[in-house]
C-alpha cells in the first residue's frame, strides 16, 4: 500500500474510533451546529386578525445561509421532506415532454434564469431559488422583496379582479383572498420566459397559478403552489407544501451582470452543434 | 502545475490540523464534515468536469467580486516550473458571505499561497476551474463552491 493510502487508512480508523467513543448512541443529532428551527410561538397577526406573513425567510429549515457550511442537519437543508410530504411529478403532454428532450444538456442550462439572469418569475421564485426573501405585509397589501436579482412584487389584497387581458408579466397578475388563515393569490398572465422548474418545464399562455401562504407559527411560512396548465400538462400540478423559515441578517443585493457562465456555455453550445 | 502530485496526502495532513483546530468530537466525524451542498444555482456538471478536479497551490494575484459568481485568480507553476494564471469560479457573493468567507478574506490574501481544490471546465479553456473547498495561510478549510466529488 503507497504511503498517503496507509496515512488514510489510519486516519479514517483513528476518526471511527474517536465517534464510537465520544458521541453516544442516539445523540449524534446534537451534534450539528446547524439545526432545524424550531415552530417558535404563535404567528404574529395583522390589525384585521390574520397571520402577519411579514418576515425575512429562508429557503431552508434552518432561518439562516446552509449552503457550503459544516456541520448542517440534512433536515435543515430542504423545504420539505419528500418522505413526509413527497411531491408528486408533473405530467406533461407528449408533445411537452418532446419539446424538452430535444434540448442539448448545454440548451438546457441556458433556459435556467439562474444562467441566463432573467427573473425566476412566479411561480419558480418559490421552487427554484436558493435565496432569501424578505415579505412586508400589512392590511391590503403583500410586498415580495426577492433578493434574487433584486425583484419585487406587490400583491394587492383587496380582492380586485383579474385583468380579461393581462400583459405578460414575469411576476403575472394577480388577486388574492383569505381562506381562513390561508393567504391565497392567484395569478394569470405569464412572460413566457420563465420556467416552472430548471428542469426545461415551461408554460403556456394559459398558466394559471395559486399561491396558498400559511404561517402556522412564529418561525414558519408554508408555500404551496399549484400550476394549471391545459395546454402543457395533462392535469393541475400540486407542489408539497414548501416551508421556509424565519431569519435575520442583511438582505443583499445581488445584481446578475457578469455571467462568464453564458460565455462559456455557449462555446460548449457551438462544441455541440458541431458534433451533430 | 503543482497540483495532483502528493496533493492527496498534502490534504489529508490539511484535514487533520483542521480537526486539531475545530476539536470537536462531531467534527471529527467525517459524516459532519461534509460540507452543506448548495441549492443549485446552475448544474455544475454542464459546465465543469466533475470528475477531473485537482488540487492547486500557489499565489493568489487577484479577486473579481461579482454576481452571480466571484472570479478569483492564482499564479500556479506547472510540472516544467513555469508559472501559469489560473482561474476560479466561486459561489455566489450571497453564499460566501452567509457561510462566512467575506471578501475581505479573499483581499486580505492577495499575494499569499493558498491551496484549492477545482473541477476543470468542459469547454477546453485553459487554466479555468470551479473552485470547491479552500485554504487561506490561516489553514481553515472553506466550501467556497461546489465539488462533485
Amino acid at each position: 500500500m503507497k504511503p498517503h493510502l496507509r496515512y488514510g487508512v489510519g486516519c479514517l480508523a483513528v476518526m471511527a474510533l474517536w465517534c464510537v467513543l465520544t458521541v453516544p448512541a442516539g445523540a449524534q443529532d446534537k451534534e450539528y451546529t446547524i439545526k432545524v428551527l424550531p415552530p417558535g410561538g404563535p404567528a404574529p397577526r395583522l390589525p384585521d386578525g390574520h397571520p402577519d406573513l411579514t418576515g425575512h425567510w429562508f429557503p431552508n429549515g434552518a432561518g439562516q445561509g446552509v449552503s457550503g457550511r459544516f456541520g448542517v442537519d440534512p433536515a435543515a437543508l430542504r423545504t420539505f421532506d419528500p418522505k413526509v410530504t413527497p411531491e408528486e411529478k408533473p405530467e406533461l403532454q407528449p408533445w411537452a415532454v418532446a419539446k424538452i428532450k430535444a434540448m442539448t444538456p448545454t440548451e438546457l442550462e441556458l433556459s435556467k434564469s439562474s444562467v441566463n439572469c432573467l427573473p425566476r418569475g412566479v411561480p419558480a421564485i418559490w421552487l427554484q431559488n436558493p435565496y432569501t426573501t424578505l415579505m412586508v405585509h400589512k392590511p391590503g397589501l403583500l410586498v415580495q422583496l426577492y433578493e434574487v436579482l433584486n425583484n419585487w412584487r406587490v400583491i394587492h389584497l383587496d380582492g380586485r379582479p383579474l385583468p380579461k387581458d393581462p400583459e405578460p408579466f414575469f411576476h403575472g397578475n394577480s388577486t388574492a383572498h383569505y381562506e381562513g388563515d390561508t393567504l391565497v393569490v392567484e395569478s394569470i398572465g405569464f412572460d413566457d420566459r420563465t420556467y416552472i422548474m430548471p428542469n426545461g418545464w415551461f408554460h403556456s399562455d394559459e398558466l394559471r397559478v395559486t399561491e396558498r401562504y400559511s404561517r402556522p407559527s412564529m418561525n414558519y411560512l408554508i408555500v404551496e403552489i399549484t400550476v394549471d396548465d391545459p395546454k402543457v400538462l395533462v392535469k393541475p400540478w400540486k407542489s408539497a407544501p414548501h416551508r421556509w423559515t424565519l431569519g435575520n441578517g442583511e438582505v443583499y443585493e445581488f445584481y446578475c451582470t457578469n455571467n462568464k457562465e453564458l460565455q462559456e456555455l455557449e462555446k460548449l453550445r457551438e462544441q455541440e452543434l458541431k458534433g451533430k | 502545475m503543482q497540483a495532483a502530485s502528493g496533493a492527496a496526502f498534502k490534504a489529508m495532513e490539511g484535514s487533520m490540523k483542521i480537526l486539531k483546530g475545530l476539536g470537536t468530537a462531531a467534527m471529527a466525524c467525517g459524516v459532519f464534515l461534509l460540507a452543506a451542498p448548495s441549492f443549485a444555482h446552475h448544474s455544475f456538471d454542464a459546465e465543469f468536469d466533475g470528475q477531473n478536479c485537482k488540487e492547486f497551490t500557489g499565489t493568489l494575484t487577484k479577486l473579481d467580486w461579482q454576481s452571480p459568481h466571484p472570479y478569483f485568480y492564482m499564479d500556479i507553476k506547472d510540472a516544467n516550473g513555469k508559472v501559469q494564471n489560473w482561474s476560479f469560479q466561486t459561489y455566489a457573493p450571497i453564499t460566501l458571505r452567509r457561510n462566512g468567507t467575506e471578501r475581505q478574506v479573499f483581499i486580505e490574501n492577495i499575494g499569499k499561497q493558498v491551496w484549492v481544490r477545482g473541477c476543470i471546465a468542459r469547454n477546453g479553456k485553459s487554466n479555468y476551474a470551479a473552485a470547491g473547498t479552500m485554504k487561506f495561510p490561516d489553514g481553515v478549510l472553506r466550501q467556497v463552491g461546489q465539488l462533485q466529488n
